[in-house]
């Protein structure tokens, strides 16, 4: 009964309850400002007319809701091999998606769904983002069910080379192949994205300040009693306190942010993809092909090396920039064993370190001048014009130390790794980043040289990808060329498809 | 995959895409180049005319601004004649280069089985000329698309057709 997707059908009837809560919350979003203002304004309104018009708005959200879900069937087209959906109660809308242009599936469930007892299933595609898919309420089984069969395109190649697979699928192997454990998930969560974690704080810190300052005036916060208190000697006992009390808040949001978002991450090998399954509140399971895999990165710090815990981020092919972020996929805190055998299925064997390749001494000097030279000349210049403050140069002086040890970090861990069939990109100051692409993955090949750099012999290289590029500055220009053209030849000849 | 070996390669054995000699624009396109830096230069000097008429504050050093603007002028036109003779491109049996860039020179190369699909677009100024432009994408986003303009519009239709060909080829 539930395998039959040929006939259009509907979404699960309970359904209908979701899609009302989400009708809700939308158009609540837009006239929560407008509810604010009428409840303010009309004090003098009975309170039976009231209750009327809420329960007649209620009544048309409940309408428009069941008129959504009546007009929305999706079907496959077993002939046409697409996918189908119909939508819309004034516009109707009709979106066939070829199978084989499906990128992903994923099975999500949000904290309304988990009451009910409902997923909703998404698929993306290689194409615009305006054709992605969203189907709101189905039971788990048609769920899974459904993404087997969209995704069966892909699934079909590998069976057919041999059988034992073919067998493998029929007894529904599910065997545990990662799965990360809440220890790494805390090591994770207390030694990664201090700087992110710190602008999430500080733009917390700062819209609540400007709410705080609207809502009683200008008054709760007297500020000549703040700019006195500073003054006091005081600060020089606050200042550590403050500091250490920010670095605890950091960690702890960040900690919190990934238990919720990665708690009980597991990795399951299914028809030679991998399906990955993760979160507290909203499970969301994602499926990976290995064929549409481009580029390969995992960072690690010093703390995390120690701990023998590092985040691995996969992309896949996309289609403009815009979507990079949302379709690389994270797997937090797996350690360097797990890793390797990730990169073993997302590869087939494990890459190779070539030769290396360092940049030139330029690179540093290049960089200490954008961020340490132009920003002093800068300073100096208007340093005339303002109140000579001293801590002000105090600031300067940690900020040209701070930075310049960056950038010298930064230039020593560049490093590019040249070899026939992998490059590898190692990168960062503090996170040490390696990104990894496969050659037959290489959609095109530019090679830059300043005018003045052609005597030096440095140059630089990118190698674009579908799912973003890898660049390196300032290296050895004859090595850069030999390997472009040894990369051609690899990716002519060989003819291996990209995705 | 029947005479499968796997011998050490010599890196210096391999077509080198350094040593290929490119393709000059049509030097037609270069009159385009002017004219569209002549409309430019009539805009905005009729800005400048407007400027130095009604702004009295900038009145007195009107000489500095009307120099400024004709260096400003110099410089561009030369800088557009290095680009135009720095612009090439070249069309190997696997793959279709293109060089670029006056400070920094950026050589781009496509292996065909990476093409998507390939575009031609002439400009109302090129047409004039009866030159259009190639656009060759890729799946690697818009930095590694290749534009090249100032093709004859024959020859492009001939490139076009060759690209398509060599898509059609590798899709088989």
């Amino acid at each position: 009964m539930i395998s039959n997707f040929n006939q259009p059908q509907r979404q699960n009837i309970i359904g209908v309850l979701v899609l009302f809560l989400d009708t809700i919350r939308h158009f609540s979003r837009a006239l929560f400002p407008l509810i604010l203002v009428s409840l303010i304004k009309i004090k003098s309104l009975d309170i039976f007319i009231l209750l009327l018009i809420l329960f007649l708005i209620l009544f048309v959200f409940a309408t428009i809701a069941y008129l959504k879900y009546y007009n929305f069937t999706f079907f496959l087209d077993q002939e046409k091999q697409e996918f189908v959906i119909n939508e819309g109660i004034l516009t109707k809308t009709k979106t066939a998606i070829q199978l084989q242009k499906i990128q992903q599936v994923n099975i999500k469930q949000s904290f309304i769904q988990k009451l009910i007892g409902v997923y909703s299933l998404e698929v993306d595609t290689a194409g615009t983002n305006n054709q992605e898919i969203s189907i709101k309420a189905i039971s788990h089984l048609v769920a899974l069910d459904l993404k087997s069969k969209l995704l069966e395109n892909d699934a079909l190649k590998p069976i057919f080379i041999d059988e034992k697979s073919k067998i493998n699928r029929e007894n529904a192997t599910e065997s545990a192949f990662v799965k990360i454990s809440f220890f790494s998930l805390l090591k994770i969560g207390i030694t990664s994205n201090y700087i992110r974690s710190f602008f999430i704080l500080l733009a917390f810190l700062f819209s609540a300040f400007e709410n705080l300052n609207q809502i009683f005036g200008e008054k709760t916060i007297d500020k000549r009693k703040i700019d006195g208190f500073i003054e006091h000697s005081l600060m020089v006992d606050v200042i550590p306190f403050f500091l250490v009390l920010l670095l605890s808040v950091i960690i702890i949001l960040n900690l919190v942010r990934i238990i919720f978002r990665y708690y009980n991450f597991n990795i399951t090998i299914q028809n030679h993809s991998l399906l990955l399954s993760f979160g507290l509140l909203n499970t969301k399971t994602t499926i990976l092909n290995p064929n549409k895999v481009q580029i390969v990165s995992f960072s690690s710090n010093y703390f995390q090396k120690k701990m023998n815990v590092l985040e691995m981020k996969i992309k896949q092919a996309t289609s403009g920039e815009k979507e990079e972020a949302k379709v690389a996929i994270e797997i937090p805190g797996c350690n360097n064993l797990e890793k390797e055998a990730i990169l073993k299925i997302v590869f087939g064997k494990n890459p190779v370190k070539g030769i290396e390749l360092r940049p030139n001494f330029r690179k540093l000097g290049f960089s200490i001048f954008l961020t340490i030279i132009l920003p002093l000349i800068f300073y100096l210049m208007i340093k005339n014009n303002i109140k000579e403050i001293e801590i002000v140069n105090y600031l300067v002086l940690i900020y040209i130390i701070f930075v310049g040890l960056i950038e010298y970090f930064k230039y020593k861990n560049n490093k590019l790794f040249l070899h026939k069939d992998y490059i590898i990109k190692q990168s960062g100051a503090w996170d040490i980043k390696n990104e990894i692409i496969a050659t037959s993955k290489i959609q095109a090949i530019t090679t830059s040289q300043l005018f003045w750099h052609k005597n030096l012999n440095i140059g630089s290289v990118t190698l674009h990808t579908a799912g973003g590029k890898i660049d390196f500055q300032l290296g050895n220009f004859n090595k850069i060329k030999a390997f472009k053209n040894l990369w051609l030849y690899e990716i002519e000849f060989s003819n291996v498809n990209w995705m | 995959m029947e005479n499968f070996s796997n011998e050490t390669i010599e890196t210096a054995n391999f077509p080198k895409f350094e040593t290929v000699v490119f393709t000059k624009l049509h030097s037609n396109y270069w009159k385009v180049v002017l004219i569209n830096l002549f409309v430019f230069f009539i805009i905005s000097s009729v800005g400048l005319c407007f400027a130095l008429f009604k702004i009295e504050e900038i009145q007195g050093s009107k000489w500095q601004f009307i120099i400024g603007f004709l260096v400003l002028i110099l410089l561009m036109v030369t800088f557009a004649r290095i680009g135009f003779n720095k612009k090439g491109f070249a069309f190997r049996n696997h793959d279709v280069l293109f060089r670029q860039g006056i400070i920094a020179t950026s050589t781009i190369v496509i292996p065909y089985n990476r093409i998507q699909h390939v575009a031609l677009e002439e400009g109302i100024i090129s047409r004039l000329f009866g030159l259009a432009k190639i656009k060759v994408f890729t799946a690697g986003g818009s930095n590694s698309d290749i534009q090249i303009p100032g093709i004859m519009k024959e020859e492009a239709e001939n490139i076009k057709q060759l690209l398509m060909g060599k898509i059609q080829i590798q899709l088989q």
